[in-house]
């Protein structure tokens, strides 16, 4: 088998008449269970006991403070009238969008057949369920009486003696946020059995043997399964796909359908959509780098692979930062008072700060990614997708506050202020995304092995006929 | 099967090493004519289905009757709760309003039908099975790493044990074994069972405390969670609060706002109207307006009551049964009025709904006694009958308040290009965009634009105050413009339209001596060049029809 790699472990350069292979080196099937399995079976090193002790204890402060947010009441938040919605949904919104790129690797790269997401899809895929549910915590909590949350579903209520309102965005939205939890838990589980049941067959415990035994439900490996189990697959992704754009499509509702200056645009789904793409390939990218490095995984996610969501991200970005053009061109074609001062206000009123971090976040350093250079030197890749983090982060911020600080009625104005409630929930929920991602790369699969031999099969089928 | 101290065998399986080696054996055995086979692979091998001849699933039309489930449900699930059960009404809509419940439709329909594909899926492959001869060879294990395994099962109809040895060991393999029984126990350990039994056991008590408190009566008073969610401390004007640091119940201005009834608002300069003038007209009508822009504000003059009966038999016109609190009702009233004075019996219907509504049902409402509908019939039957048999009455103000300058009157020019031409045309005509467009679509609903060209909009039938009034509040289908175009700019407008209406009846006289021969040199120009048009038109018609009588 002959591989040709110009320099290396780059194969981000394309070489005429042949495709640049996804797998590196001369790797075997063997090699691929090896790199994967050894990253659950051998001893945690240091970083990972660190992190997770780091992660585990900002979880800890994360549930503290919930417990006393029940007990003392939302006051112990900067919600303050007229800014209702603060942080909590600042943090909703972007935790839900982080969790978009997972879906939008696994099921929309899957329905384009681009192949270079097979190493990249399930820790992505986790990462969008951890996300979903830090982002769930959130209106769980805002809601004020949190025990009453169960209001939210439509059950026949002897107390109420009423149903929810299925006119309301809010109401899509917890229908949205919850398919969306499910289905995406579904896909990842679904894709992770026959990579359980190589933990399976490769333990040597007794107990553990058992306990990846009942997770894979009996695998065998059945070319009769495989076909429907690939079928099953397909059409997961071609549910998941719509879904991923419905989901931020109906959180933007719960803003757009509303009447308020700033919100109430028709931009919204589109512009939430492209934000929550760009926002969770920057998590993914986040995430996955330094983890490659220390899972040892290098020649399964490439250079290559980290080029690709350089681009998405560039094109993401770029999409946001015309959007936010758009706003502006709209506020003063529009020739609406109110929108034009709420777009006024952002820029250049008190939240000015927030509003030129975003802009300097989102849209001027995605554009860094112009040089394949920066796209393809990790610890600058790193570095660009903080920023976009923080950016996304900060553009939610200033969509909420900004536009309720300073609605309709100028008697209402305010500042608002967080405190630290509010600031500790917001790194609460980084330890409890932290927390399980860090135990799934200890317990589970991080990189689909069977997928990834398929592409390999494919790679030594292609080498083959390409050689004679 | 066999003798009874071996072990029941269930079929033969051989081990490969490749994706090739498996696809060869694979159509081997296919073609010896062996149906009960299958194949074990690390991932899904293309191709296979066709070698080993595997028919397909149906597990599509699972998936689309969970999906169609999902819809159904969905739209029962709103209609019922929202429209039949427990309707709701939500800003005027039909209590089944389809396109709010697409959203939940379209999670439900993805959600049920993820649910088919999920579960279709395993229970079609007979999973979860946590017992299958295959396992029990610790070869097998490598089946989910890098091996290919191929399998014959006894129950095949031609299943014969040394044959089926033969055929595959004829195949590029290293190992053929057959099947066995699994002998090892198939009972779940104990811990397992305790630990399960534990945590149901432990999960069920707040279940049980929950229903016994729900059964139960207690003396105890009932406990708050929140003590100051169902006890308020919200406090009287003038008194101590915790709630703000500066202990103050009473908040101050917010810093840069007007408070209700603080505004000082130069009433004639927003309304175009002569304030002085209408109050000894007209006071309720000029304390309305002036609570349009100052809510609060209160007259030292006699109660409004008093005033207004006076007032209703001066003018025949505010007996609408108004109170103070209907500023929203004379404003519609206003604009029904004004529109008679401009076309008097063009379009009657567009207008008249909405002036007369509020004030027909108003009496019987508000005031059903007996002595009220002969009141109100002058204010019902005015409008209808079409006639300007009241006259405006309303001291508009003669002069646009701001300076005319050139500045005024480019900003004028500015704002009407934006905001009126599309309908009222660049020159004033009734010709813009909107309108030229409405006609080639032979719009039924559409009202042609005034053309401000006529000698009922000029200035001594139609004063500047007047004029100001319209832009500002709109009259007949078109909507009011002051939320949109600043006061002043409404003015600046004015004062346009002003020029624009001078512009088509001025005489060469009004014009600077020093620009007089340029403008006749240009009109001569036009004309001239209109002529010619007009010329060869009229020779082209005569071609025509000279050829047309030759044929």
């Amino acid at each position: 088998m002959s591989l040709a790699i110009p320099n290396g472990l780059d194969n981000s350069v394309e070489q005429p008449g042949e495709r640049a292979p996804l797998v590196l080196g001369d790797t075997t099937y063997h090699d691929i269970t090896e790199a994967v399995c050894q990253v659950a079976e051998r001893k945690p090193s240091t970083s990972w006991v660190i992190g997770f002790l780091v992660s585990f204890a900002l979880l800890q402060w994360l549930g503290i403070c919930i417990l006393y947010l029940i007990y003392t009441g939302v006051g112990v938040w900067g919600n303050q009238s007229p800014v209702f919605w603060g942080w909590p949904i600042v943090n909703f919104v972007f935790w839900v969008g982080i969790g978009h790129a997972g879906t939008l690797i696994s099921a929309i790269l899957f329905l384009f057949r681009q192949e270079w997401r097979t190493s990249i899809n399930r820790a992505a895929e986790a990462m969008t369920i951890f996300a979903v549910a830090c982002a769930g915590t959130f209106p769980g909590i805002h809601v004020g009486r949190a025990w009453l949350a169960f209001w939210l579903a439509p059950y026949p209520s002897l107390n109420l003696w009423m149903w929810p309102q299925f006119r309301s965005p809010l109401l899509w939205d917890v229908f949205a946020v919850s398919t969306y939890g499910t289905v995406s838990l579904l896909f990842w589980y679904m894709g992770m059995v026959p990579d359980l049941a190589t933990f399976r067959d490769r333990s040597t415990n007794k107990w553990r043997r058992m306990a990846y035994g009942l997770l894979s439900l009996g695998w065998s490996g059945s070319s009769r399964h495989w076909m429907r189990y690939e079928k099953a697959y397909a059409l997961l992704a071609a549910f998941a796909a719509p879904l991923v754009l419905s989901v931020h499509t109906i959180v933007s509702f719960d803003f757009a359908v509303s009447q308020v200056p700033g919100w109430h645009t028709t931009i919204f789904p589109p512009y939430f959509v492209a934000g929550a793409i760009f926002s969770g390939f920057a998590m993914v990218l986040t995430l996955m780098i330094p983890a490659r490095k220390m899972l040892g995984l290098e020649k399964l996610i490439t250079i290559r692979h980290l080029d690709n969501m350089c681009k998405i991200i560039l094109a993401t970005g770029s999409i946001v930062g015309l959007a936010y053009g758009t706003e502006f061109f709209i506020a003063w074609y529009g020739q609406v008072q109110e929108e034009k001062f709420a777009f006024t206000n952002r820029a250049f009123g008190p939240y000015w700060w927030a509003y030129w971090t975003m802009v300097t976040c989102n849209v001027i350093s995605p554009q860094l990614f112009w040089f394949k250079k920066l796209r393809t030197t990790p610890w600058i890749i790193v570095l660009i997708c903080i920023f976009v983090n923080i950016g996304m982060w900060f553009e939610r911020f200033v969509i909420v506050v900004t536009s309720l600080s300073r609605d309709y009625l100028p008697s209402a104005w305010s500042y608002f202020t967080p405190t630290w409630v509010d600031f500790s929930m917001l790194i609460g929920s980084f330890g409890l995304f932290f927390t399980l991602f860090l135990l799934f790369c200890r317990l589970m699969p991080v990189i689909n092995m069977a997928e990834t031999k398929a592409t390999l099969a494919k790679q030594y089928h292609m080498t083959e006929h390409g050689d004679q | 099967m066999s003798e009874k101290k071996e072990k029941t065998v269930h079929g033969v399986i051989a081990e490969y090493t490749s994706v090739d080696t498996l696809m060869a054996a694979c159509r081997r055995v296919r073609d010896a004519g062996y149906e009960k086979t299958d194949a074990f692979t690390p991932f899904p091998v293309h191709g296979i289905d066709k070698a080993l001849g595997i028919k397909p699933t149906i597990l599509p039309w699972i998936v689309l009757g969970a999906g169609l489930t999902g819809t159904a449900t969905a739209m029962a699930m709103q209609i019922w709760m929202n429209a039949i059960d427990y309707p709701y009404i939500i800003s005027g809509k039909p209590f089944i309003s389809l396109p709010a419940f697409m959203p939940v439709a379209f999670e439900l329909t993805v959600l049920f039908s993820s649910f088919g594909a999920f579960f279709g899926m395993w229970a079609l492959n007979g999973l979860p099975k946590f017992s299958n001869p295959v396992f029990t060879d610790p070869r097998f294990d490598r089946v989910t790493d890098d091996r290919f395994f191929l399998y014959i099962d006894s129950k095949d109809e031609q299943f014969q044990r040394a044959d089926v040895e033969k055929i595959l060991g004829d195949t590029e393999t290293d190992y053929v074994q057959t099947v066995v029984e699994d002998e090892s126990s198939d009972k779940v350990p104990k811990p397992f069972f305790m630990m399960w039994g534990l945590v149901a056991g432990l999960s069920i008590i707040p279940l049980l405390v929950v229903l016994k408190m729900r059964v139960s009566h207690s003396s105890q008073p009932r406990f708050h969670v929140f003590y100051d969610m169902d006890f308020s401390p919200a406090k009287e004007a003038q008194q101590y609060s915790t709630l703000f640091r500066d202990g103050r119940a009473m908040r101050p201005d917010v810093a840069g706002t007007v408070a209700r009834g603080e505004m000082q608002a130069d009433v004639d300069f927003m309304t175009g109207i002569d304030m002085s003038a209408l109050t000894a007209i007209d006071q309720p009508r000029a304390e309305r307006l002036v609570r349009r822009f100052n809510p609060l504000y209160q007259s030292d003059a006699p109660p409004a009551q008093e005033a207004k009966s006076e007032a209703g038999t001066q003018a025949g016109k505010s007996d609408d049964g108004d109170g103070p609190q209907d500023a929203k009702v004379d404003v519609a009233d206003e604009d029904a009025s004004e529109n008679k004075p401009v076309q008097p019996a063009a379009e009657p219907s567009a207008a008249e709904p909405s002036a007369a509504e509020p004030s027909a049902a108003e009496p019987s409402a508000a005031e059903p006694s007996a002595a009220e509908p002969s009141a109100a019939e002058p204010s019902d039957g005015e409008p209808s009958d079409g006639e300007p048999s009241i006259m405006d009455t309303t001291p508009w103000l003669d002069k646009n308040p701001l300076v005319l300058d050139e500045k005024t009157l480019a900003n004028g020019r500015k704002n009407f290009g934006i905001y009126c031409s599309v309908c009222h045309g660049m020159s004033g005509y009734g010709n813009g965009l909107v309108n030229e467009r409405a006609r080639k679509i032979v719009a039924q609903t559409w009202v042609q634009p005034s053309s401000l060209h006529q000698d009922t909009l000029y200035a001594d039938k139609y004063p500047d105050g007047k004029l100001f009034s319209t832009i500002s509040n709109g009259v007949r289908k078109m909507a009011g413009y002051s939320g949109q175009i600043k006061t002043r700019d409404r003015w600046a407008i004015v004062a346009y339209v002003r020029a624009l209406q001078l512009s088509q009846n001025a005489s060469i006289d009004q014009i600077d001596e020093a620009q007089r021969e340029g403008i006749l040199k240009e009109q001569a120009d036009a004309k001239k060049v209109l002529k010619e048009k007009a010329a060869a038109e009229a020779a082209k018609t005569k071609a025509a029809e000279a050829a047309k009588d030759a044929a």
